[in-house]
C-alpha cells in the first residue's frame, strides 16, 4: 500500500518501551521532540485545537506492564496510572475504598472516551475532573524518573506554580490512604463531589467541588478536606475553609463563614462565558449545601429534595 | 527492549488486527487514526467522520467489544485488537436486533449519526440488557443527533431492550 507523503511527514514515530526506566531514558534522549502518550485522548484534543503541535515521537506508556490495575498495598489503595477510566469504575476496590473518586470519574467525558482515557492522563493534565476528588481523598503520586521512584502528595504537586519541564519522569501510580485517617470509631464519614457544566452529562466542567470529613457523635466536624477546580483551573484545597470548620458544629454561623471563605479563596481560571463571581458563588453554594445536609434540618429536608418551590 | 518495527515506525508500520471477524494486515503510519484507516485504506465507509475530537460519536466502533471513538484511536493502539464496525454488525446482510428496531421505530432521519448510535446501543445492550432510562441517556451522551430530537432513538433502544429481555425470559422458561 502506498502511503501519502504528507501522512508520513505528519505521523510521529511511536516508541513502545517495556519498562518505565526505558521510557524515561527514551524521553531524555529525544527531548522536546517526544511526548509520553497514555490513552492519547487529551493529546488528540490539543493537536486538533492547534494548542500543541503533533510531536515527532510518541512514547507509548500503554506498552509497559505493571502500570495498570487497582490493588491494596501498604495501607493504601494503589491505582496504576495507565488504568482506563472505565476500568476504574468497574473495579469494586475503588467503589469500596474511594467512592468519591469513582463518583468524579463517572462525570468525565462519556463511556467511549473513558474506555481509552487513563486516570494518569487525567491527573498529569493538572485540570482533570478526577483531581478535586483525589485531593479530598488525600491522594499521593508515585513517579518514576531518572533518580528512581519518588512519592509526593498530590496537593504539593498541584501547588507547584509551573512543573519543571526539564525534569523527565512518568506517573506510575496514584495512592489513596485507606479508611478515615483522623476520625474516631463512631464518627459518621461523609463525602460529596459535584461537577457543574453546561449540560448534565458529557460536558466540560465549569466548577467542581469535593469534600469529605467526619461528623463526630457530639456533632463536631473533624478531618475535613475541601477542594475545588473546574474548567482550566488547577484544583486546590481550600485550607482556610477547612480550618474554619474543624472541631465545629455545622451550625448556621459556621456555614455562613464557610460560604464567605470558599467564595473568597476559590480562584477559578478565567472563562469568557462564565464570570468568576458566578463560579465562586456556585462553589460556595455547593459546599455549604453539602454541610447543611449533615444538620438535623438538612436531614429532615432530605426526603423533599427536588420538590417544587412554592 | 524496544520493538524495532515500531521504533522506526514513521516509514512503515504493519497494523495487524481483526476487523469484522477477518484478519487484516495493512501498512499505515503508526499514529494514523483508526477512523481514516477504516474509511481510506479499507473502504469501510459506514463509520462516519464528523467532529474529529471524540465529541459526536459518529465514528464509534467496538474495540474488544467496548465502544471507542475511532477518531481518537491511533493505529498502534489497535495492534492485535478485535474491531467491529457497523458493517460487522449485520453479519451476512442480516440486520441485528438494534438495527431492526431503529428501522421500525424511526430511530433516524438523515442517518449520519445512525451507525455510531447503533454501535453504542449494541454495546450497551450487550453489557446491560435491561438498562434504565438514566442508563440509556448516560450511555448515549457521547452520540449526538442533529435531526431526530432523540425521541425515535429512545423508542428504538427501549424496543430492542424489550425484545432482548423477552428473548432472555423465553429462554429461561424453556430451560
Ligand atoms: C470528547 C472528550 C471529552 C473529555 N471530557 C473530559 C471531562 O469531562 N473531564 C476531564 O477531566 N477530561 C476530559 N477530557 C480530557 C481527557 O480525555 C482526560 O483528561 C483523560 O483522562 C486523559 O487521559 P489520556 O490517557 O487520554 O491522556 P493522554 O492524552 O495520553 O495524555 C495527557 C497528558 O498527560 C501526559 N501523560 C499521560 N499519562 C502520563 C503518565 N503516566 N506519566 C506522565 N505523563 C503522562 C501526556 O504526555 C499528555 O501531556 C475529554 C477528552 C475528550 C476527547
Ligand atoms: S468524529 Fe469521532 S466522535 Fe466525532
Ligand atoms: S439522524 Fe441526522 S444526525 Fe441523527
Amino acid at each position: 500500500m502506498v502511503l501519502r507523503h504528507e501522512e508520513i511527514l505528519q505521523s510521529p514515530s511511536v516508541w513502545r518501551p517495556r519498562t518505565p526506566e526505558e521510557a524515561v531514558a527514551r524521553k531524555r534522549a529525544l527531548g522536546a521532540d517526544a511526548v509520553f502518550a497514555a490513552g492519547g485522548t487529551l493529546l488528540r484534543t490539543r493537536w486538533e485545537a492547534g494548542t500543541e503541535a503533533i510531536p515527532r515521537h510518541l512514547i507509548d506508556l500503554g506498552s509497559i506492564e505493571g502500570l495498570s490495575g487497582i490493588w491494596l498495598q501498604d495501607g493504601d489503595l494503589a491505582i496504576g496510572a495507565l488504568t482506563a477510566l472505565d476500568d476504574c469504575l468497574n473495579d469494586p476496590l475503588l467503589g469500596r475504598h474511594a467512592p468519591i473518586v469513582a463518583q468524579a470519574i463517572r462525570t468525565i467525558a462519556g463511556w467511549s472516551v473513558r474506555n481509552v482515557a487513563t486516570i494518569g492522563g487525567n491527573i498529569v493534565s493538572r485540570t482533570g475532573d478526577s483531581l478535586p476528588a483525589l485531593l479530598a481523598a488525600d491522594a499521593s503520586l508515585v513517579w518514576i524518573g531518572e533518580d528512581g521512584e519518588r512519592t509526593e502528595k498530590l496537593a504539593d504537586w498541584l501547588s507547584e506554580p509551573i512543573p519543571d519541564r526539564a525534569r523527565v519522569r512518568l506517573l506510575a501510580q496514584v495512592r489513596i490512604p485507606l479508611g478515615g485517617d483522623d476520625s474516631i470509631a463512631n464518627a459518621k464519614r461523609f463525602f460529596a463531589f459535584h461537577k457543574v457544566g453546561r449540560r448534565e452529562a458529557f460536558t466540560p466542567s465549569l466548577v467542581t467541588v469535593a469534600l469529605c470529613g467526619s461528623l463526630e457523635p457530639d456533632g463536631r466536624l473533624t478531618g475535613i478536606r475541601i477542594s475545588a477546580g473546574g474548567g482550566q483551573t488547577v484544583p486546590a484545597r481550600l485550607k482556610r475553609a477547612e480550618e474554619l470548620l474543624t472541631g465545629r458544629m455545622p451550625d448556621p454561623d459556621a456555614l455562613g463563614e464557610v460560604y464567605e471563605q470558599v467564595a473568597a479563596d476559590y480562584a477559578p481560571a478565567p472563562d469568557p462565558f462564565a464570570p468568576d463571581m458566578y463560579r465562586k458563588l456556585t462553589a460556595a453554594n455547593l459546599v455549604v449545601t453539602e454541610l447543611w445536609k449533615l444538620t438535623a434540618a438538612g436531614e429532615a429536608a432530605g426526603g423533599k429534595e427536588g420538590a417544587p418551590c412554592r | 527492549m524496544i520493538d524495532p518495527k515500531l521504533a522506526s515506525a514513521a516509514e512503515t508500520f504493519t497494523l495487524q488486527c481483526v476487523i469484522n471477524k477477518r484478519p487484516v494486515s495493512v501498512d499505515v503510519p503508526p499514529a494514523k487514526r483508526l477512523l481514516c484507516i477504516l474509511r481510506e485504506d479499507l473502504h469501510l465507509t459506514g463509520t462516519k467522520r464528523s467532529c474529529d475530537i471524540g465529541r459526536c460519536g459518529a465514528c464509534m466502533v467496538l474495540v474488544d467489544g467496548k465502544p471507542v471513538n475511532s477518531c481518537l484511536t491511533m493505529a498502534y493502539q489497535c495492534q492485535g485488537k478485535n474491531i467491529t464496525t457497523i458493517e460487522g454488525l449485520a453479519a451476512d446482510g442480516a440486520l441485528n436486533r438494534v438495527q431492526k428496531c431503529f428501522l421500525e421505530e424511526g430511530g433516524y432521519q438523515c442517518g449520519y449519526c445512525t451507525p455510531g448510535m447503533i454501535v453504542t446501543v449494541t454495546a450497551l445492550l450487550n453489557k446491560n440488557p435491561e438498562p434504565s432510562m438514566a442508563e440509556i441517556e448516560e450511555a448515549l451522551s457521547g452520540n449526538l443527533c442533529r435531526c431526530t430530537g432523540y425521541g425515535g432513538i429512545i423508542r428504538s433502544v427501549l424496543k430492542a431492550a424489550e425484545q432482548g429481555g423477552r428473548r432472555h425470559a423465553g429462554r429461561h422458561e424453556s430451560a
